[in-house]
C-alpha cells in the first residue's frame, strides 16, 4: 500500500511539475495506481469436473449405450422433418420389432452442415420426433422410445456435396435394455 | 486553481475544432478514429515489446483509434515497464499533441503473468478516458473447440489470447452463454447421452444438471437480471419455447406452435424474449412477451434469419440495442443487424464466406462471429460502427458459437 501511494505522489508531482492540468470535464487527467483483481477467469475442469447427478438425464429405463444397425436409416428432405413415403417400410419395421421384442427404442435425429447450430439443433429434434409419431400411429408403444438431437455433429458421411448431405439428413434407430 | 481555470477556454476551442473537423488530418473522418501514437515503454526491454504490441492491437481492436507516427498523432503515448519477481509495474501518460495537456496518467501493478492483463487495463482505462466509452479490452470469450470428434468449451480473452480449456467431456459441449454477472456459463452437453443443459461455476469448476427434461433440452440463456434463463425443450413432443428460474425450477411453457422454436435472446430490459421460429415456412426471428402472451414475427427478409443475439449497451453508450442475426442469401450465412424501427435487416458481414453465430460484446458494438472457410470455422471480431473485421489466433481444429462474456 504504501508503495502504491508513493508512486501516485511521484506521479501527481510530476504532473504537477509539467503544469499540465487537462481538461478535467473531458478527460480528467488523473493520476493512479491500478491493480488488476485476482484472476476470476476459469477453473478448468478436469476429468468428471463436479458433475452433481450421475444419470439425472436418462428418461426412466433408458440405460447403456443404444444397439445400433438393425434397422434402416430413415433419410429426409433439406430443411423438412416430414416422413418422405419411400421410408415408410422402414419405419413399419421398426414399430413391428418393438411390438414383439422386448426393450426401449432410441431415435437419433440428424442434420447436414448447411444450416446454423442451434436451428439444426431442433430441426434434428424435429425429425425424431416425426419418426417417433410415425412409430406410435403404427402401433409401438409411445413410452418406450425416446428422442436424441445431435443437430449436425456426428455426419455418416464426411464428403461436403448433395451426396454426403443426403446421407446425413437422417434418422438412426438404437435399441437399449434389450 | 488559476492554473486550470485559465485552460477551460483552450479546452473548449480544442473540442469545438476537433468537432469541426479542424484537426481532420488526426481524425480518420471515413471511420470516425482518432490517430493514436504508440511511442513504446522506456526501462525493461525485454517486456517493454510484449506490453507495446498489447497495446497497440488493444487500440486497433477498441475501433476508436488507428495507429499513426507520433509526431503526427492526435493523441501520444509515453510510459515505462519495470519487471522482477514480484511483478511488473506499467507507467503510461497520454497527451494530446494540440492542447499538449496530459489526458491519462496512470501506474499498474501485476504478477507477471498478468502482463496482458495489465496491459488491457490501460486500453480500457484509455477509451474510457479519452470517449467516455466502456471498452471491451478485459472481456472474455466462451466457444466450442472442435477436438477431433468430440466439441469442448473454452475461454479465452478478447483477443484470443489466454485460451483455457474448461470441459474435458469428450463428447460433445455447445452454445455457451454468460451469466450477467461473468461467474456462469450455462450450456448444451451431450456428457450423458442425451442433450441437457449444464451450468458450470467459472470460479469453483462445480458443474449442476438444470435441464434434462426428455428429448432436447439446449439453448440456454440467462435474462438481463440473472434470476430467468430461456431455453427450448421437446418434452411436449415439438420443440417449444419455455422459461425457468436460475436453478431449474419453475418451468413455464412460452411457445405453442406447430413449427421448431429455439436460440431465445432477452431483450436488454427482460421483458420480451426474441427467438427462431419456423413456423411461417423457411425460419425467421420472432418475439413474444417473456411472461407468455401473442408471439410477434420481427424479420420478413431476407427469407432465412436464424441466431438472434440482443445487445446490451451500456446507458452511457453511444450505441443502441440492436438484434444481430445469421441470414441465409444465396446458399451463404451472412451477418445482419435489424433495425425495429423499420423492420430491415441491414447486413454487416456478407463476404461470400459462411458467417454465423454473431455475439454481441457488452459494449453493444464489437460482434464475434464464426466464419468457415474451406470446411473449418474460425472466430472473427467485427466492429459494426467501422465495418473492419479481425480474425482472432487460429485455434487448431476449429473454434465455433462464441459467447462475448459481460
Amino acid at each position: 500500500m504504501r508503495k502504491r501511494f508513493l508512486a501516485q505522489i511521484i506521479l501527481t508531482a510530476v504532473v504537477a511539475a509539467f503544469g499540465l492540468t487537462g481538461c478535467k470535464n473531458k478527460t480528467g487527467g488523473s493520476s493512479s495506481t491500478t491493480q488488476p483483481g485476482a484472476d476470476k477467469g476459469v477453473n478448468p475442469l478436469v476429468g468428471d469436473g463436479g458433475v452433481t447427478s450421475s444419470d439425472g438425464s436418462r428418461p426412466v429405463g433408458f440405460t447403456g449405450e443404444p444397439v445400433k444397425g438393425q434397422f434402416g436409416i430413415v433419410y429426409f428432405d433439406y430443411d423438412s422433418a416430414r416422413i418422405r413415403p419411400s421410408e415408410d417400410s422402414k419405419l413399419q419395421a421398426v414399430a413391428a420389432y418393438l411390438k414383439s421384442n422386448p426393450g426401449k427404442l432410441v431415435v437419433e435425429g440428424y442434420c447436414d452442415e448447411r444450416g446454423t447450430a442451434e436451428f439444426n439443433r431442433a430441426l434434428g429434434e424435429r425429425r425424431a420426433l416425426a419418426a417417433r409419431e410415425e412409430l406410435v400411429k403404427q402401433g409401438a408403444d409411445g413410452s418406450r422410445i425416446t428422442t436424441i438431437s445431435y443437430g449436425s455433429d456426428r455426419p455418416a458421411d464426411m464428403g461436403h456435396d448433395e451426396a454426403a448431405w443426403s446421407k446425413n439428413r437422417r434418422c438412426e434407430f438404437g435399441i437399449v435394455n434389450q | 486553481m488559476d492554473q486550470s481555470l485559465w485552460k477551460w477556454p483552450i479546452c473548449l476551442l480544442a473540442a469545438v475544432l476537433i468537432g469541426s473537423g479542424a484537426f481532420g488530418a488526426d481524425v480518420d473522418v471515413q471511420k470516425g478514429r482518432h490517430s493514436f501514437g504508440v511511442s513504446g515503454f522506456g526501462g525493461d526491454a525485454s517486456i517493454a515489446g510484449q506490453v507495446t504490441d498489447v497495446l497497440k492491437n488493444d487500440l486497433r481492436l477498441s475501433g476508436y483509434f488507428s495507429l499513426a507516427p507520433a509526431d503526427s498523432a492526435e493523441y501520444v503515448q509515453s510510459g515505462t515497464v519495470r519487471g522482477d519477481r514480484s511483478g511488473v509495474v506499467v507507467e503510461c501518460v497520454v497527451i494530446q499533441r494540440a492542447t499538449k495537456n496530459v489526458v491519462l496518467s496512470k501506474s499498474y501493478q501485476g504478477s507477471g503473468q498478468d502482463l496482458r492483463r495489465v496491459v488491457h487495463k490501460l486500453t480500457d482505462d484509455i477509451v474510457k478516458t479519452l470517449m467516455g466509452q466502456s471498452g471491451i479490452a478485459e472481456t472474455k470469450i466462451a466457444f466450442v473447440w472442435a477436438h477431433g470428434g468430440s466439441k469442448e468449451l473454452a475461454v479465452m480473452d478478447y483477443d484470443g489470447y489466454n485460451v483455457k480449456q474448461l470441459t474435458y467431456d469428450r463428447s460433445i459441449s455447445v452454445r455457451p452463454k454468460w451469466s450477467p454477472d461473468g461467474r456462469k456459463i450455462v450450456y448444451t452437453s451431450y456428457k450423458n447421452l442425451f442433450p441437457d443443459v449444464l451450468e458450470v461455476d467459472l470460479y469453483t469448476g462445480q458443474r449442476r444438471r438444470l435441464a434434462a427434461y426428455p428429448g432436447l433440452n439446449t439453448g440456454a440463456a440467462f435474462s438481463p437480471d440473472g434470476l430467468s434463463i430461456a431455453l427450448t425443450l421437446s418434452k411436449g413432443g415439438n420443440p417449444e419455447l419455455y422459461t425457468m428460474n436460475a436453478q431449474g425450477g419453475d418451468l413455464r411453457q412460452l411457445t405453442h406452435s406447430r413449427g421448431g422454436e429455439s436460440s431465445p435472446t432477452w431483450s436488454p430490459d427482460g421483458r420480451n424474449i426474441a427467438y427462431v421460429s419456423d413456423e411461417s415456412g423457411a425460419p425467421q426471428i420472432w418475439m413474444t412477451p417473456k411472461d407468455g402472451g401473442a408471439a410477434s414475427r420481427l424479420t420478413v427478409s431476407p427469407s432465412y434469419n436464424t441466431e438472434p443475439d440482443w445487445s446490451r449497451p451500456p446507458a452511457n453508450s453511444d450505441m443502441k440495442p440492436m438484434l444481430a442475426l445469421t441470414s441465409r442469401v444465396g446458399g451463404k450465412f451472412q451477418i445482419g443487424v435489424y433495425d425495429r424501427g423499420t423492420g430491415a435487416v441491414t447486413p454487416v458481414v456478407a463476404d461470400g464466406a459462411d458467417n454465423e453465430d454473431p455475439s454481441w460484446a457488452p459494449d453493444g458494438r464489437h460482434l464475434i462471429f464464426g466464419k468457415t472457410q474451406h470446411w473449418r470455422t474460425q472466430l472473427y471480431l467485427l466492429d459494426v460502427v467501422t465495418g473492419e473485421q479481425v480474425q482472432l489466433p487460429a485455434i487448431e481444429g476449429g473454434a465455433s458459437e462464441p459467447a462475448w462474456g459481460p
